[in-house]
């Protein structure tokens, strides 16, 4: 895709000047991009005719570099993959090693990867509506939400030290337990969230100005999602009944008693609004969790402290925020990855931009964008 | 030689007040969203933070004046400069005090209106000059939005001519009665919205609009000229707000003097903090939309209301 | 490269709760889409959403606000923010704590410690809690007599437990985490022997200083363990021994090959020097009954152990040829022939002793010797190492069988034994419930050993005393204070745990110290005692040591060429040499120390190569030089700390050094080993030490 388009396409005053179409550079470095995504946009006015996403300004090379590492030290590297919800990278890249190792996990850390997998939804849902919200000049809503991402960030923070780059989830159990006094503050403020979503709702979702940009647009068939691989609420949205919690349940999942939010119209409306949805079932799943859980160890037991798995593969996926991450892991029987393979869904989900954005208006296009709430870091890897 | 006098001194005065007004303005805008979205705003300099925009001037004023390489760089330098004129003329003929309008004119309703609509060239120019697809885009969609909005607006004050009978603001306040406020509720809907989107403030600040276009017309600008865009922004505010107090909500209420200045600033500060209200809560719209917003909903109801007011007129 | 593909479905199974079956058909539940009503209901729902808007914004605008003022506020929320990487103490500046013997408050002591996460995996692991670590520190710093003083106060002999304990210690060692454990009990050896070389200026005998008398029954392990014990807080202690020689299973018991028996002698008379008085050929309940010792002496410890080997009494158990363990090696070891010169041996049963009988019975000139027992080769009781070693002298093993008969000739001889298939050993609660199978196997055989298990024989002992034995011949003793019936009466070691491990011994003679001790004087035997805390240590997995740098590796104790040692009674593991030894006492990680002491292990860890140690590593003077934390390229991913074996490395938090004194970039080992409270990298630690000053 980006090499047709070619260097010089890069500056817009360098392209032969034409009377019908209007070339625009939506990014590297834009406020609605969320990260560095380039959108090569051509218009007609104010109606977009192609967009056409250039990615790889963020691309570090985590798979390779994951080939030069133990397999300890590549969960660092996982947690800068998507870094808005960098538990689950450390989740599926655990799960992964754990499957390939053969290592069992001990239940009170399963519990724990529930707890901050769920509240990193929440944070990660946030993350996306308040910016979603922000593309549409909205940035009260903006704040609002971030107001309850930062206090799941306060609640990471004291449970592992870290705001962003958690790292808490390590082959066979995880970083730390709970503090005391932890599991508290997480009921209250689910307690919190539910009020706080319905405000958002009303705000944002019940807004006629706020429905009119969002109803409509982007509008993603239930087939076309299936058949672009696209995943999480993008194709929930859609109205595809599609959760690996559910359909391919794995860890303690199964124990809760939770709903999977769909759309009907798979426009960008369904789309924010699943999130939105999903926030109130994780914080069912998190209250269940939290009740259920029992003390116990939460590493595994015996590990050594070089992992060197007998020669043999392994895939494991679980739900993201943004859909189905997988981590595919090939091991040569050395204390090294021989490789590994990142299925993204933010990377999956973005090949939709230029089929959802043809036709509709520039304005349009960000809301789309945001709709699918790609995160950069995993896109380009 | 007077003539010419009077006109320096009232450019100066009225560039002085807009100053003053748009640093008040700012820290007034910062604390109502900060209070919206539960933060404090403002707090380390000065009480309530009063004197940060100060030192936010003063920063601007310091900063380097950026004319970027491809631009066409006279129309680039003078185009704030058109922008802001208009939005301080128009200052004038608003009534302040009872039979006090700086340019009191018999045209004042007229002027109003049509004056600061030079500014869309300004705009328009500013967008054109700099040379970069975001800015030509938002001076386009700023000059179709602001001509839009034109209509609906000036419509909106039209029951007011009627119902006093004459174009000269000064008369138009001492016609003034308390039942006009509920007779013109519509068309203070309809002024109100189209100011908003007069000023390109949100929810239709499309040409600025941050997540699509940067900044829209102004992208390119920096340092002064750039505060002088700012000022013009909240100087359409703050001429908006007092034309809205003098003519919706009776205005100077026939003080006469500074007790009346001081009541229409009152007033006016009330409609300027719902306008801030409104930008804090509500996203953008789209083009379409906003056009379709003037042409479809706001048009009729500002011809419902003057078919209203005329039913009325006979009766009085 | 070769990778194969594996079926790894099976590992799904072994997650919790997961169903067998996914269910791939989930209900929608919750439908998200909505929009307004048409007409003109959607007109005025319309204009009503944009106020709802504005009343929700004016809500909050009246609200409180929730942002902080940063820091104050910020430093007073966040608890876990107390710095990011800092250590506790440092090899060279701090000094290794040594778990110091107070008897008789040692176990409080090592309970403390546990409870603290201080307790080195190797003492806790330990049943006598012998601090290994203290060992390695002074054997390390060249203090070889030291390190054996330190042993010998919890382990009465470190020479002799030096080469036949079975090193749970080992088992325990941090280091099979990261590459291979720390040779322990090669080190006692090595102590021991280095000790010899000192021991007449370093002997002084203890004094009494207290006018008690106390006599111990059996000089094993355990007697000798709670004798010194009771000498150290200045009893006057009496061993009564029925044998000739002191040393009691280790004595008559252990082979020779394992033990040579002058080390044992030895030490003994190492204690002898020390104070301890010996009545060797005593046997009480015969020589002298118990009453006397009852009115001779404040107190009595009976720690006899399990004289009497236990025969299945299949058909044919009588004939002549089928024997116990215990009098086959007593033969063995005392007369050096039990017998078996040309014959061919059967032995029964899977333990340690079974395999000492099997291979002395090579020793002793068998022709061919084999080895029965119920369980399969997997799960066969005795320990890894001695199995393999009997299997490389030339001892056929044959495993999962159960004897059904002693096949006898016509003049009462043994000929040969028939034995069952066995399924399984234990039943699904683990208890001991052999299964048969309908297989049988006989084997020609000219004597069949029985080691299936040993019994006490306690009747002469306690006649004529208030003590009474159970039916099965058992004395009832308190298994946390090793009390029996009668006051003043002790029992400890085999007596009590049935049989095991002489260190386990050596612990219950520790613990019926203190008790008698405290019986003494008068103070409450249970106070403050718990079983003696067992910590859980994980088993761990063999470690992967591919690139391991040589001098990291463990010491290999040479061992005596198997055909050779197999036909006479040498030693059999030759000894380690004194720069191998140091070397080894060097790989010791000091454990729970909370000091640094260079293991470099959190530098091969960090990603990001922002940790530079170096050590000096000669004898005596090991310490690190070097401790470096490079900030610029620390992502604070915390990967490092919980490598660190000492516990002193800690990490906690990354917020505050994102955020403040971006100009202090490199922490050097002063730095890292900053105070906790006030530290130069926040600024602040902890919620009270913030709210006090907050730099901008």
């Amino acid at each position: 895709m980006a090499a047709e388009i070619g260097q010089d396409e890069c500056f817009v005053n360098e392209v032969e000047p034409s009377v019908d179409e209007l070339v625009v550079n939506i990014g590297p470095s834009h406020p609605s991009t969320h990260g560095v995504c380039r959108v090569i946009v051509r218009l007609d006015g104010e109606v977009v005719t192609k967009a056409e996403p250039v990615i790889g300004y963020l691309h570090r090379g985590i798979e390779k570099m994951a080939e030069n590492r133990t397999y300890l030290q590549v969960v660092p590297l996982t947690d800068r993959l998507d870094y808005v919800g960098s538990m689950y990278a450390n989740w599926a890249y655990c799960r992964a090693v754990e499957r390939l190792a053969g290592i069992r996990v001990p239940e009170r850390a399963e519990y724990l990867r529930v707890i901050v997998c769920e509240m990193q939804r929440i944070a990660s849902h946030m993350m996306s509506l308040g910016s979603a919200a922000a593309d549409t000049g909205a940035f009260t809503m903006f704040i609002y939400a971030f107001d309850q991402r930062e206090r799941i960030v306060e609640a990471f923070e004291e449970l592992c030290g870290a705001r962003l780059t958690y790292n808490y989830v390590r082959p066979g159990g995880v970083s730390f337990d709970i503090p005391e006094g932890w599991a508290e503050s997480v009921l209250a403020f689910c307690r919190d969230h539910r009020t706080a979503l319905d405000d958002i709702d009303a705000l944002y979702f019940g807004n006629v100005i706020a429905r009119d940009r969002m109803k409509g647009v982007g509008v993603l068939s239930a087939e076309d999602a299936v058949a672009w691989g696209a995943s999480g609420p993008v194709a929930r949205g859609s109205g595809v009944n599609w959760d690996l919690r559910k359909h391919d349940t794995y860890s303690v999942y199964p124990r809760f008693d939770f709903d999977v939010p769909t759309g009907t119209n798979g426009d960008c409306y369904d789309r924010a609004r699943v999130r939105l949805f999903e926030c109130y079932e994780s914080c069912r799943i998190i209250e269940q969790a939290l009740a259920q859980m029992e003390p116990g160890p939460i590493n595994a037991s015996g590990m050594p402290r070089l992992l060197a798995p007998r020669p043999g593969d392994a895939y494991d996926h679980i739900e993201s925020a943004r859909g189905s991450l997988g981590v595919y892991l090939v091991s040569d029987g050395s204390v090294r990855p021989y490789r590994m393979k990142v299925r993204s869904p933010a990377f999956c989900n973005l090949a939709l931009l230029p089929m959802l954005a043809e036709g509709h208006m520039l304005s349009d296009l960000v809301v789309i964008l945001g709709s699918l709430d790609p995160v950069f870091g995993e896109v380009d890897r | 030689m007077s003539g010419l006098a009077w006109g320096a001194f009232y450019g100066l005065a009225a560039g002085l007040v807009i100053a003053v007004a748009a640093l008040i303005g700012v820290w007034g805008e910062r604390k109502v969203s900060a209070r919206i979205q539960m933060r404090i705003g403002p707090q380390e300099l000065g009480p309530f933070g009063l004197l940060q925009t100060l030192a936010d001037t003063v920063k601007l004023v310091l900063k380097e004046d950026i004319t970027p390489r491809a631009a066409d760089v006279r129309i680039f330098r003078i185009a704030p400069l058109i922008v802001f004129a208009p939005i301080a003329m128009s200052l004038a003929v608003i009534p302040y005090a009872a039979g006090f309008a700086p340019l009191d004119t018999s045209v004042g309703v007229l002027f109003f209106m049509a004056v600061p609509a030079i500014s869309v060239i300004g705009v328009l120019l500013a967008g054109w000059a700099s040379r970069n697809t975001y800015a030509t885009i938002g001076g386009l969609r700023a000059a179709a939005q602001m001509i839009s909005y034109e209509l609906p607006r000036t419509l909106s004050v039209l029951p007011f001519v009627l119902l006093a009978g004459s174009m000269r603001p000064l008369d138009i306040m001492d016609e003034w009665r308390w039942w006009w406020i509920p007779l013109t509720l519509i068309a203070f809907v309809v002024y109100f919205i189209s100011s908003v989107a007069e000023v390109n403030r949100g929810p239709f600040d499309l040409p600025e609009a941050e997540s699509e276009l940067v900044a829209g017309y102004f992208a390119d600008y920096s340092g002064i000229r750039w505060a002088i865009f700012m000022m013009a922004e909240y100087g359409g505010l703050v001429a908006a707000s007092l034309f809205g107090a003098a003519f919706f909500f009776g205005g100077y209420l026939g003080l006469p003097g500074a007790l009346g200045v001081i009541v229409l600033i009152a007033k006016a500060t009330l409609i300027a903090t719902a306008m801030m209200w409104v930008k804090w809560t509500y996203p953008r719209m789209r083009p379409d939309q906003l056009m379709g917003t003037a042409w479809k909903v706001l048009t009729p109801m500002a011809l419902v209301q003057l078919v209203i007011v005329g039913a009325v007129i006979p009766w009085l | 490269m070769a990778v194969n593909s594996h079926n790894n479905t099976d590992t799904r199974n072994h997650e919790i709760g997961a169903p067998a079956q996914a269910p791939h058909v989930v209900p929608v539940t919750v439908n998200v889409t909505d929009d307004f009503p048409g007409g003109v209901a959607g007109f005025f729902a319309r204009w009503q959403s944009l106020l709802t808007g504005l009343g929700i914004t004016g809500r909050k605008a009246l609200g409180p606000a929730t942002t902080l003022r940063y820091p104050h506020e910020k430093v007073a929320l966040s608890p876990r923010w107390r710095g990011a990487l800092r250590l506790r103490g440092i090899l060279g500046l701090d000094d290794i704590p040594i778990i110091e013997d107070t008897p008789p408050e040692y176990n409080a002591l090592i309970d403390g410690l546990y409870r603290a996460d201080r307790l080195p995996p190797c003492v806790g692991n330990c049943p006598a809690n012998v601090d290994a670590r203290g060992q390695g520190y002074y054997l390390g710093e060249g203090k070889p007599a030291e390190a054996y003083e330190l042993v010998r106060d919890r382990n009465i002999l470190p020479g002799v437990l030096g080469r036949i304990c079975h090193h749970p210690c080992e088992t325990a060692c941090r280091r099979n985490y990261y590459d291979e454990p720390i040779a322990i009990r090669p080190l006692h050896r090595h102590a021991y022997e280095e000790y010899v070389k000192v021991a007449s200026e370093r002997l002084e005998p203890l004094e009494r200083t207290r006018n008690r008398r106390i006599a111990i029954i059996g000089s094993g392990p355990s007697g000798l363990a709670a004798a010194y014990d009771l000498m150290k807080l200045g009893y006057s202690v009496s061993v009564y021994e029925k044998e000739k020689k002191p040393g009691g299973a280790l004595y008559s018991g252990v082979p020779s090959y394992r033990l040579p028996r002058e080390v044992l002698h030895d030490e003994i008379d190492n204690l002898v020097t020390l104070g301890m008085e010996f009545k060797l050929g005593v046997e009480v309940g015969k020589d002298v009954p118990i009453d006397y010792l009852l009115g001779e002496y404040d107190a009595v410890l009976i720690a006899v152990g399990l004289q009497e080997s236990r025969i299945i009494p299949v058909p044919g158990h009588t004939a002549e040829g089928v024997t116990g363990a215990l009098p086959f090696l007593r033969d063995a070891n005392w007369k050096g022939d039990p017998g078996v010169q040309g014959k061919r041996v059967l032995v029964i049963g899977g333990g340690n002793v079974a395999v000492d009988v099997a291979r002395c019975a090579l020793r002793t000139g068998a022709t061919e010797v084999r080895l029965a027992c119920l369980e399969g080769e997997e799960e066969m009781p005795c320990h890894p190492w001695e199995i393999e070693e009997a299997l490389d002298e030339g001892v056929i093993a044959m495993c999962s069988l159960g004897p059904e008969e002693v096949l006898v000739d016509d003049e009462g001889k043994v000929r040969g034994m028939r034995m069952r298939e066995c399924i399984s050993v234990f039943d699904a609660s683990g208890r001991f419930a052999p299964q048969f199978g309908d297989e049988y196997t006989e084997v020609a055989v000219d004597m069949v050993v029985f080691s299936v298990g040993q019994g006490p024989v306690l009747a002469d002992v306690v006649a004529g005393s208030d003590l009474t034995l159970t039916e099965r011949g058992l004395l009832p003793v308190d298994g946390t204070l090793f009390t029996t019936a009668q006051e003043g009466v002790f029992a400890s070691g085999e007596v009590v745990t049935g049989p095991g491990s002489a260190i386990a011994s050596i612990a219950t003679g520790h613990e019926a110290a203190t008790s008698i001790h405290r019986y003494l004087e008068g103070l409450d035997l249970a106070e403050g005692r718990v079983a003696r805390p067992v910590p859980v240590y994980d088993k761990y997995q063999v470690a992967h040591i591919d690139g391991v740098e040589a001098n990291r590796r463990r010491v290999t104790m040479p061992m005596a060429k198997p055909e050779e040692r197999a036909t006479d009674f040498r030693h059999i593991e030759l000894g380690i040499t004194h720069l191998e030894a140091l070397n080894e006492a060097m790989r010791c990680l000091r454990c729970q120390s909370e000091v640094c002491v260079g293991c470099t292990f959190c530098a091969r860890t960090c990603p990001d190569y922002a940790i530079e140690v170096e050590r000096v590593d000669d004898p005596g003077e090991r310490r690190v030089t070097h401790y470096e934390l490079d900030l610029s390229k620390c992502c604070f991913c915390g990967l490092c700390a919980p490598q660190c074996p000492t516990n002193a490395l800690t990490h906690t938090g990354q917020y505050e050094l994102s955020f403040f004194h971006r100009d202090l970039t490199i922490f050097d080992r002063h730095e890292m080993l900053r105070d906790g409270a006030g530290t130069r990298a926040t600024g602040r630690d902890g919620v009270h030490e913030a709210v006090r000053e907050v730099p901008r």
